[in-house]
């Protein structure tokens, strides 16, 4: 019998710390106060159907804190502005830079690198050019589980 | 209102999405096993490339230009179709997805001044964020929806969406649509229509019901001609019939591990094949669905569906209960009571020997299982039902290696892309 206390007591005290898909069928105290877990994909991933990922090659955005190897998540359904991080297609590669968006009266835009060692990418009104999405969240992995 | 949402050339544009510098460019996807075209972008078209040249042709037919060629890969398109799938959901109070590429949409709810300007986002959200070209065709029935879609696709000016509201604008329609391009009438209807001088679907449309009747005796033509005339005659019921095949049952006590109901999953899985079989059709789309008791309130709910998109139309037990079993270990949720599951095939059309030709994966592998259903359907009708079953039918799987991956495995795909949606490898490489 004593056993079987001790169990019981176990039992409920984890039922408070969890939430209510008891299968036990115990109602929990805690049920009126349970909220949704914190997920990443729910509250990040604003627009699934618009997110893509991407990896970065090389440290043209260092200054911005984006080296080689990290990635990135492209959400195509953000309007860029000028100063996005944003991912275009130029001279057969996809790319990422800064949009800059300043010159546009002049006739042109330009995709601007975060290190001085890279050039920076004008794009000239009859250009065909598009920006494929933008930038939105930077992973980066400090330890492989 | 009714309306047809497809998206246009869907392989070629979903290759596209992933190479922005192919806009403008003639494409072309080929079957499995690299055999022959199967799609084809608009400028591919435009060049005269034929849907079925073999692939070893092209060179000879077209010589020098420059055609970019890709191998089917149909995780990719069945990934990208669905988050379009997914935006559908979001804008249209109902849907029925119909194939890889197309939606019946059901517009109830949207008035009708909004309804062009509604349909014309629909196109520029999925544009924009999953980066195809959807064309989108309202109308008051399903057949002119569909004459509408492909309006929409042909001429520009419609900005992607076209509604027929007037009758004015049907009849323009109908006479613009040829007979053989009318949904519902099929390959013999149309030559026998041609051969009594019906044109176009408006020279169908103004022929007398009677003569309809008894000129074919048939149905669903009448029902096509009522629609043509503005009638809202075929009901919904009959696109699920015609296009899918479900097989769902409620288990008698309730099951919470995967295992079991993986064995239950195989079962109707198997089922469906055989009603394939038996029909002699294939399915290209496989569905499960799964669920908790909603009637027991005290329990944990939970409810999921997903499809998968078969990568050889197939209507083979060992493929189909395969793609099922992965199917259901993708929903499947630990920590609850289920009560039902289900598994649906869609997209379903003839096992004709074109489409065999088409789809021509391995043509001896295909045989080998072929021979092997209609043994197994022999001995099964002999003997009873389910006198031989599939391992997974029978008891948990333990082992994965199943014939069906083989078979997929033995696919030539020289020119696939690759997957950046559905494998961490593959994703974009920014510099």
């Amino acid at each position: 019998m004593g056993n079987i206390k001790i169990r019981r007591g176990d039992f409920s005290t984890r039922l408070e710390l969890t939430d209510a898909s008891v299968v036990a069928g115990f109602p929990s105290p805690a049920a009126d106060y349970s909220h949704e877990k914190l997920d990443f994909n729910r509250d990040y991933i604003r627009h699934p159907e618009a997110t893509f990922y991407g990896e970065v090659e090389g440290n043209s955005m260092k200054d911005a804190g984006i080296f080689d190897g990290d990635r990135v998540i492209i959400d195509r359904a953000v309007e860029p502005h000028s100063g996005s991080i944003v991912v275009a297609w130029w001279n057969g590669d996809f790319t990422m830079k800064y949009l800059d968006l300043s010159h546009r009266k002049e006739g042109y835009i330009e995709l601007k690198p975060a290190n001085e060692d890279f050039p920076v990418f004008r794009v000239n009104a009859g250009d065909t050019f598009e920006v494929w999405g933008v930038v939105v969240h930077l992973i980066r992995t400090f330890e492989k589980p | 209102m009714y309306g047809i949402a497809d998206l246009d050339n869907c392989y070629c544009s979903c290759e596209k999405v992933f190479r922005p510098d192919l806009e403008g460019k003639p494409v072309v996807v080929l079957s499995n096993n690299d055999g022959c075209v199967v799609a084809r972008s608009n400028e591919a078209k435009r060049m005269g490339i034929k849907e079925g040249t073999p692939y070893f042709q092209l060179e000879q037919l077209f010589p020098g230009q420059k055609i970019a060629v890709f191998s089917s890969n149909y995780e990719l398109y069945d990934e990208l179709t669905g988050r379009v799938v997914s935006i559908i959901r979001q804008e249209a109070p109902a849907y029925f997805r119909y194939s890889i590429d197309e939606c019946f949409l059901y517009l109830d709810g949207i008035e009708p001044e909004r309804m062009q300007a509604w349909g014309e986002n629909l196109h520029r959200r999925v544009k924009r964020e999953v980066g195809l070209p959807l064309s989108i065709g309202l109308a008051p029935n399903k057949t002119l929806a569909k004459i509408a879609s492909r309006l929409a696709k042909k001429f520009e000016a419609y900005r992607h969406c076209c509604m027929i509201d007037s009758d004015y604008k049907r009849e323009r329609a109908l006479q613009w649509c040829a007979i053989e391009d009318v949904w519902g009438i099929g390959r013999r209807y149309a030559a026998r229509l041609q051969a009594l001088g019906v044109r176009t679907a408006l020279d169908f449309a103004q022929h007398h019901e009677g003569w309809v009747s008894a000129t074919f005796n048939n149905v669903c033509i009448l029902r096509t001609w009522r629609e043509l005339n503005g009638e809202d005659a075929v009901p919904n019921e009959q696109l699920a019939k015609k296009k899918s095949i479900c097989t769902s049952r409620s288990f008698p006590g309730m099951i919470a591990d995967l295992e079991t109901l993986k064995t239950h999953v195989a079962n109707y899985a198997a089922r469906c094949a055989e009603k394939l079989r038996n029909q002699q059709t294939v399915t290209t789309i496989l569905g499960v669905f799964l669920q908790t008791n909603p009637f027991r309130e005290d329990l944990a709910q939970y409810w999921n569906f997903a499809e998968t998109r078969l990568l050889t139309p197939t209507n083979s037990t060992i493929p189909i209960v395969k793609a099922a079993s992965q199917v259901l270990s993708d929903i499947f949720r630990e920590g609850y009571l289920y009560k039902k599951a289900g598994v649906i095939v869609m997209g379903i059309s003839p096992d004709s020997p074109i489409q065999m030709d088409l789809f021509d994966t391995d043509a001896e592998q295909i045989q080998k299982l072929k021979r092997l259903d209609e043994a197994v359907d022999r001995i099964n009708r002999i003997h009873g039902s389910e006198t031989i079953v599939v391992g997974t039918q029978q008891y948990a799987t333990r082992d994965e290696k199943g014939r069906a991956s083989v078979f997929a495995d033995a696919i030539k795909h020289e020119f696939r892309s690759k997957n950046p949606t559905t494998r961490w490898s593959d994703i974009l490489r920014l510099k």
